[in-house]
């Protein structure tokens, strides 16, 4: 969780005077001890993305009535001009990008509100109200998602009648989706914010406050520009989870027909692997959807830095 | 969703199954799968299933006999995940000898080329099975399965308040919307039925009934018509019915759903022969007030659709298909298999001299008027023509897909039926299929 550190410490340089023995002995240390890494790295990430790849490139084409079999033929990118020209992964991608434009908002602003007012002495019972906006990260998803699911169903469930409208018709599901991810994650993302928030000097706060700024401007002026990296981080977090966004949907499927079977990408590669069998076209909606991860990530740093750096 | 009660039914059967796999003395047990205790000389014939009660029928034949040793592995069912693992394994070239195939699943299974042809093996049995199974298994006059059981569609009902409040059993389906009706001046809440737009198999039930096949196999071409006459027919009636609000939409199966029958806010079920289970399992104090009857009809002549029905077929790659052979013979026709499965549910085998035999295991007393097991038998006899597509499981997710919008007005049936046939055509196309549009002699 280093990453998270509002403030890291210039790295050590390594002073000249070593004696070269010494660093080469030190190097080979640092290459047994990464070993382990290198070999689950590889196993768990490099060979299966090497062969992702490789699957995207090849599609199962059939004859006649199909039951002779398939043959494996190699079709260049056709694969991944099937998946961008395909409307219903275009739609998974529109059903994200408005998850994401209700959910990492209002997550990122509670969990921010919520640490912030930790860290006040506002707050009262410290432990226990954090314990229990935490809650939610430690069940686990598909569990949550059941519960909510329970809790929107039109006819067994309150909210219906709490709020006068049906939460999973296909005008309000989307949202409910993302009030199910919300509720999750905005107990982690306070934790993260408020253990960030006990880096900040306590002398910059003591400063501005006999300056004579009050809680307030201390939150806004003082504490959240101190901890600006570790949100700029959050959101990251935030933006690939969304785009990856699967178990939530895929619990309320079974309890509504308006999530559809390819409703979000992570669904869609489901959908092609698992339904439709075909595992070309999945790989190659896999290796998409990671490539906008990658591009989605990178704005959000280069965004950050440069607010930083102002 | 006939996989739900299956799904919730494994618990209880794998705990059934420690006990006879203990009483059997096997030694060892790793979840779920049967551990090696073959005997001496005996050819050993795995199979995956997801199948309830396929661990005693397995501890059962292997008791009984001496030359093969059956090892069963439990899988997900169906598109939970049964059917990627076995297309998977086939793929890798690591299938089990036995798989487990759904009728409608069988084509999309051969697509890999993994299964073996089985005509030669099952000649002789053709006269025994229900003819409805044994087309299941024949989409192109091959056989490729052994046929397990079979579910008609049935339609379940509350005889005590349709009696109660002078409600006729509706006969064709113009009597079932009066029926709706009715039921509906009776109680404002209550309705006759649930139609649930997110199960593609029961959708493909109601139109089997209406007698246009979705697929047929016509020398080396499909012909797809899934937006015939008879499925858009299916459509606009029940759309006029979802229209009018005269059916409710939860889903089979799930806690909406029995909650609906606890309060007697539905009235009916238009089910299959594995409804008699969930009835009793779900709403077990309901004891004589439910009747079984066979679907409404559109012309007042007999038809019935089927939704599910369980086959087996051997793997391409099988080293001992005579084994796994001899153990499917015997779980598809010996009498023993519809008495053990009597004990923990209501199996209603394809072979036809076994389901006289589970017909005089049936318990009974749950249901009032005709007998279950008379009116599911004319229901099987009654199924017309159909032949299961190669992409019939993806078709289920395009057709609930399609069906979302429906309630909330966005879009109707009729109009989803023919985005589902373009869908199904231009998917069929796009796998190099030989696809013709429409029914066509």
């Amino acid at each position: 969780m280093s990453v998270l550190a509002p403030e890291r410490a210039p790295a050590q340089e390594q002073t000249s005077t070593e004696p070269a023995t010494r660093t080469r002995k030190k190097d080979f240390a640092g290459a047994v001890l990464a070993v382990p890494f290198a070999i689950l790295l590889v196993c768990t990430v490099l060979v299966p993305v090497a062969y992702t790849l490789y699957l995207s490139l090849f599609t199962e084409r059939l004859r006649g009535l199909g039951f002779s079999g398939p043959e494996h033929v190699f079709v260049w990118l056709g694969n991944y001009l099937e998946v961008i020209a395909d409307s219903a992964f275009h739609a998974s991608l529109g059903n994200v990008a408005l998850f994401a434009l209700i959910h990492i908002p209002s997550m990122l602003i509670g969990a921010l509100i919520l640490a912030l007012l930790l860290d006040s002495a506002v707050v009262r019972l410290k432990q226990v109200w954090s314990l229990a906006v935490f809650v939610p990260y430690a069940v686990p998803v598909v569990i949550g998602g059941l519960i909510w699911a329970y809790l929107y169903s039109p006819t067994i469930g309150p909210i219906k009648n709490l709020l006068g409208f049906d939460p999973l018709s296909d005008t309000t599901v989307l949202p409910s989706i993302a009030n199910i991810a919300t509720w999750q994650w905005v107990g982690y993302n306070m934790i993260i914010f408020y253990t960030a928030l006990q880096a900040v000097p306590k002398e910059i706060v003591e400063a501005a406050r006999a300056d004579g700024a009050g809680g307030f401007r201390t939150a806004w002026s003082i504490k959240i520009p101190v901890i600006r990296p570790t949100i700029f981080v959050a959101a990251v977090f935030t933006v690939i989870g969304s785009l990856q966004v699967f178990t939530e949907p895929m619990v309320l499927k079974g309890f509504t027909g308006t999530v559809t079977s390819t409703w979000s990408p992570s669904m869609y590669v489901y959908e092609a692997a698992f339904v439709a069998g075909d595992n070309g076209r999945a790989a190659a909606a896999s290796v998409l959807i990671a490539v906008i991860c990658a591009v989605l990530s990178a704005v959000v740093m280069r965004f950050s830095t440069r607010r930083s750096s102002r | 969703m006939e996989l739900s009660p299956a799904l919730r039914n494994r618990g209880l059967s794998r705990r059934g199954f420690l006990r006879a796999t203990a009483a059997l003395g096997a030694a060892d047990l790793v979840g779920g799968c049967t551990a090696s205790a073959a005997p001496p000389g005996a050819t050993t014939v795995s199979i995956w299933s997801w199948l309830t009660g396929m661990d005693k029928y397995v501890a059962a034949f292997n008791a009984a006999q001496k030359d093969v040793f059956v090892e069963l592995r439990v899988i997900a069912a169906g598109l939970s995940g049964g059917y990627a693992q076995q297309t998977n394994a086939i793929r890798a070239h690591n299938a089990p000898d036995v798989l487990h195939v759904e009728y409608q699943g069988l084509p999309q299974i051969l697509l890999t080329g993994g299964l073996r042809d089985l005509t030669a093996d099952m000649a002789d049995l053709e006269s025994q099975y229900s003819p409805a199974a044994w087309r299941g298994v024949r989409p192109d006059g091959r056989t490729w399965g052994v046929p397990m059981d079979l579910a008609p569609m049935v339609f379940y009902y509350r005889k005590d308040l349709f009696d109660q409040h002078g409600i006729a059993l509706p006969r064709t389906w113009d009597d079932f919307r009066a029926a709706a009706a009715a039921v509906k001046q009776v109680d404002q809440q209550a309705r006759i039925c649930s139609f649930p737009l997110n199960d593609g198999s029961f959708f493909a039930g109601m139109s089997w009934q209406a007698g246009d096949p979705w697929w047929t196999a016509q020398g080396d071409t499909w012909a797809v018509d899934i937006a015939g006459e008879g499925t858009l027919r299916t459509a606009s009636y029940w759309q006029s019915m979802i229209s009018d609000n005269q059916v409710a939409g939860v889903v089979y199966g799930t806690q909406d759903w029995i909650a609906g029958i606890h309060d007697g806010k539905l009235w009916g079920v238009l089910g299959a022969s594995w409804s008699v289970g969930t009835l009793n399992r779900s709403i077990p104090k309901d004891t004589g007030r439910w009747a079984v009857a066979t679907m409404p009809t559109w012309d007042g002549k007999p038809a019935n659709g089927i939704q599910g029905g369980t086959a087996f077929g051997i793997s391409a790659e099988s080293k001992a298909p005579e084994a796994a052979m001899t153990f499917l013979r015997w779980l598809s026709t010996n009498p023993e298999v519809p008495k053990i499965g009597s004990t923990f549910t209501t199996p209603f085998p394809a072979h036809l001299p076994n389901r006289a035999v589970a017909r005089q295991a049936y318990k009974g007393g749950y249901f009032l008027g005709d007998p279950v097991y008379d009116v599911l038998d004319e229901a099987a006899k009654r199924v017309p023509d159909w032949t299961w597509g190669p992409n019939a499981l993806r078709l289920f997710s395009t057709i609930s897909d399609s069906f979302g919008p429906v309630r909330s007005g966005g879009t109707t049936l009729p109009d989803a039926v023919r985005k589902v046939q373009q869908h199904a055509v231009t998917d069929m196309r796009a796998r190099g299929l030989s696809v013709r549009e429409g029914k066509t002699a």
